[in-house]
């Protein structure tokens, strides 16, 4: 009995720390937000009182309400288009057959493996000869089909049992309607897994939208929070509130999908 | 009827387009909303009075970000998506004019003046003979001081200056086992202060033709030399990054720091210490034949892009703000603490006010005198590979290695960088 009680001591004791390392970051930063750049330097870790201020150097330094626009547009777009285009792709590669279906899929794996940075070059070329600069557009594109989200709607597709398929397909019911009207509700986990993915992807985005973006208009969080950093000196609690503001979005709809998220994830690991 | 109409649109229409026409707008690329930015705030206002139809369109873009654009849009060939100013750090500035010829507009006949910059910062922007660069921001090297502590130690602000590195090190051991404060701190495996020594002896790591010159180089062995000893003797202690660099500044657990003089603004960022501070020259080496008190360390410069439409617009704004107006830098010196190395502008009253954070010193006429006496130096297409090279052989010395092993190496693997 006590050696049991010791070994849940332990496992908690090693959740614990476990917990606090991967938390500390995180209130560390909501921490600093609150405080002078004198403090953060210098080892501050209680909350302070200049949250306020810290707000208005922010607001007077970037526009963070555009910034925060644009982000939210470019993001909900890129993870709406590659939703609807990934998960068709993904079903179309498991319901349908074809000889050539398993070569094209390990093509498409494949893509995983070339960085971006490799073929940003002959992107930001197209983009630009196609006048696509500075918009939702370019942003979106290149992200719309990815192999990882393809691959991930194919796994769950495999459970999505075939005989419903065939029932409905001798009902008279279209391809489309099967996937929209049977496919798309039980598979809601695994859209969450994947709305989730895409879009902290979308958002987080720094490369891309550094290139593609080159109005004052079209900035958005990453290349803000840049921004605020470049200087020969950096006001660390302004940094640090304007990094809070950024990760808020992706912690809410995380929080929103989280019992989705850990379904999809499990589903597609079956 | 009708005919009246139709030239009466047509009338409308020329004058909407010479309307347009007339008009310029001038993007420029650059950082720092408290400097570079305000900075060139100020200049388009100056310049909106000598020519109201031109408005400058500033894109926020921090240094790193500006080298991957250009990079990407040369590389693209999209240059049409280059702004047609763009600000540049000097260690990279004859880097990007080699690799990418033609992208760069050629200022030497442009009219502008190069004689009225400090003559350091008027080497680094210049490329086969060719100017590329109007200078801006001054990268002038200081020793600032916390003079109180010297005081508890017995000594002043005056011992400090005109020394040479071996004096340094003595009255810095001899605080140390007063007070507990080392003199400095550094950013472990960073070059910087290397480098601020070498070029305090007319030194760099490449040979007037370009080769590298690292083995061989007795000023940079001796510049190294000093630095361990710094280290071994506890006058310089190492932290791991920038950032716990500025809160050794901060927090006050050094007694000093030697860097560029932006460095200024970090310093009084923290109002604790106000009065507490003084800024002298840096020391000299001892053996080093052209070993001077002075050096740079950062600073960057505004180029014009070749293929702009309005380069000549562009040019000519430069020769009248950053190039041409006094008041321009007696605008944004107070407040930024942007020193130029606008040489006139050294002259005006602005620059001789005290500054009270520095006990009433006036730096900033102080730093513009040193700014004149900083040697020259070129510092090379692969600059930052011989950087990191020597940064990577000063941990191999203080690991242990013997000094000429370590530079014999740093000297190949730039050398390979380099290619055949």
């Amino acid at each position: 009995m006590t050696r049991r009680r010791f070994y849940r001591f332990l496992k908690y004791l090693f959740l614990f720390i476990a917990a606090l390392l991967s938390l500390f970051p995180l209130v560390w930063m909501a921490v600093s937000a609150t405080n002078a750049s004198v403090d953060v330097v210098t080892g501050r870790l209680l909350p302070g009182k200049h949250l306020i201020e810290n707000y208005r150097k922010l607001s007077q330094q970037a526009n963070v309400k555009l910034a925060m626009v644009n982000s939210f547009r470019n993001s909900i777009v890129a993870t709406f288009a590659s939703l609807v285009v990934c998960s068709i792709a993904g079903y179309g590669f498991e319901i349908y057959h074809d000889k050539g279906k398993d070569f094209l899929m390990r093509l498409l794996l494949l893509s995983m493996m070339i960085p971006f940075a490799a073929i940003m070059i002959p992107l930001f070329m197209m983009v630009g000869k196609f006048g696509l600069l500075n918009t939702t557009t370019a942003f979106v594109l290149p992200t719309i089909s990815t192999a990882f989200l393809i691959f991930l709607f194919r796994q769950s597709a495999r459970y999505f049992p075939s005989e419903i398929i065939e029932a409905a397909r001798l009902e008279g019911m279209s391809e489309l309607g099967i996937f929209f009207g049977m496919y798309v509700p039980i598979m809601r986990s695994t859209y969450a897994t994947a709305g989730i993915i895409t879009f902290m992807n979308a958002w987080n985005n720094y490369l891309w939208p550094l290139i593609i973006m080159q109005s004052k208009d079209s900035i958005v969080m990453p290349i803000l929070i840049s921004n605020l950093i470049a200087g020969y000196v950096t006001d660390y609690g302004v940094v640090m509130l304007g990094v809070t503001l950024s990760v808020l979005p992706t912690i809410i709809i995380f929080l929103l999908l989280q019992n989705s998220f850990a379904e999809g994830i499990l589903s597609s690991m079956k | 009827m009708r005919k009246n109409l139709i030239i009466t649109l047509a009338l409308v229409l020329v004058i909407a387009l010479s309307g347009l026409a007339s008009a310029v707008e001038i993007t420029v690329w650059c950082w720092d909303p408290l400097f570079n930015i305000y900075a060139m705030e100020e200049a388009a206002k100056i310049y909106k009075e000598i020519n109201p139809d031109v408005t400058i369109n500033i894109v926020e873009t921090p240094w790193d970000d500006v080298q991957t654009k250009l990079t990407t849009a040369v590389m693209a060939g999209q240059l049409n998506t280059l702004p047609d100013i763009l600000l540049m750090q000097d260690n990279a500035l004859i880097k990007n004019v080699t690799n990418f010829p033609g992208v760069f507009y050629d200022l030497t006949d442009s009219g502008i003046d190069f004689s009225q910059f400090a003559d350091f910062k008027v080497r680094l922007t210049t490329v086969d003979g060719r100017n590329y660069g109007v200078p801006f921001d001054n990268g002038t090297a200081i020793t600032a001081l916390r003079t109180d502590i010297l005081e508890q130690a017995g000594y002043t602000l005056e011992d400090f200056t005109d020394i040479t590195w071996s004096e340094f090190i003595e009255m810095g051991k001899d605080i140390l086992a007063k007070t507990g404060y080392p003199l400095l701190s550094s950013v472990s495996e960073s070059p910087d202060h290397v480098m601020v020594t070498l070029q305090s002896a007319r030194s760099w790591m490449f040979d007037e033709n370009g080769n590298v010159f690292i083995a061989n180089n007795e000023v940079l062995k001796e510049t190294v030399e000093i630095y361990v000893e710094l280290v071994k003797s506890g006058v310089l202690v190492q932290v791991p990054d920038w950032e716990q660099y500025i809160g050794t500044i901060n927090r006050g657990t050094v007694a000093g720091t030697i860097n560029g003089c932006w460095i200024i603004g970090t310093i009084v960022a923290q109002p604790d210490q106000a009065g507490k501070w003084g800024i002298t020259n840096v020391p000299r080496l001892d053996k080093a034949p052209n070993a001077t008190n002075y050096s740079n360390q950062g600073g960057s410069s505004w180029m014009v892009l070749n293929h702009s439409p309005n380069k000549d617009v562009a040019v000519d704004f430069l020769k009248h703000t950053f190039a041409g107006s006094v008041e321009l830098y007696e605008t944004i010196l107070p407040s930024s603490g942007a020193l130029a190395t606008y040489l006139p502008a050294g002259d005006s009253d602005v620059y001789n006010e005290p500054h009270p954070f520095f006990g009433g010193q006036p730096i900033y006429a102080d730093i513009t005198e040193f700014a004149a006496k900083v040697p020259a130096v070129t510092y090379g297409v692969y600059n930052y590979e011989a950087r990191d090279a020597v940064a990577v052989a000063i941990s191999q010395v203080l690991a242990g290695w013997d000094i000429n092993s370590a530079l014999r190496e740093a000297e190949e693997t730039v050398k390979f960088l380099m290619g055949p």
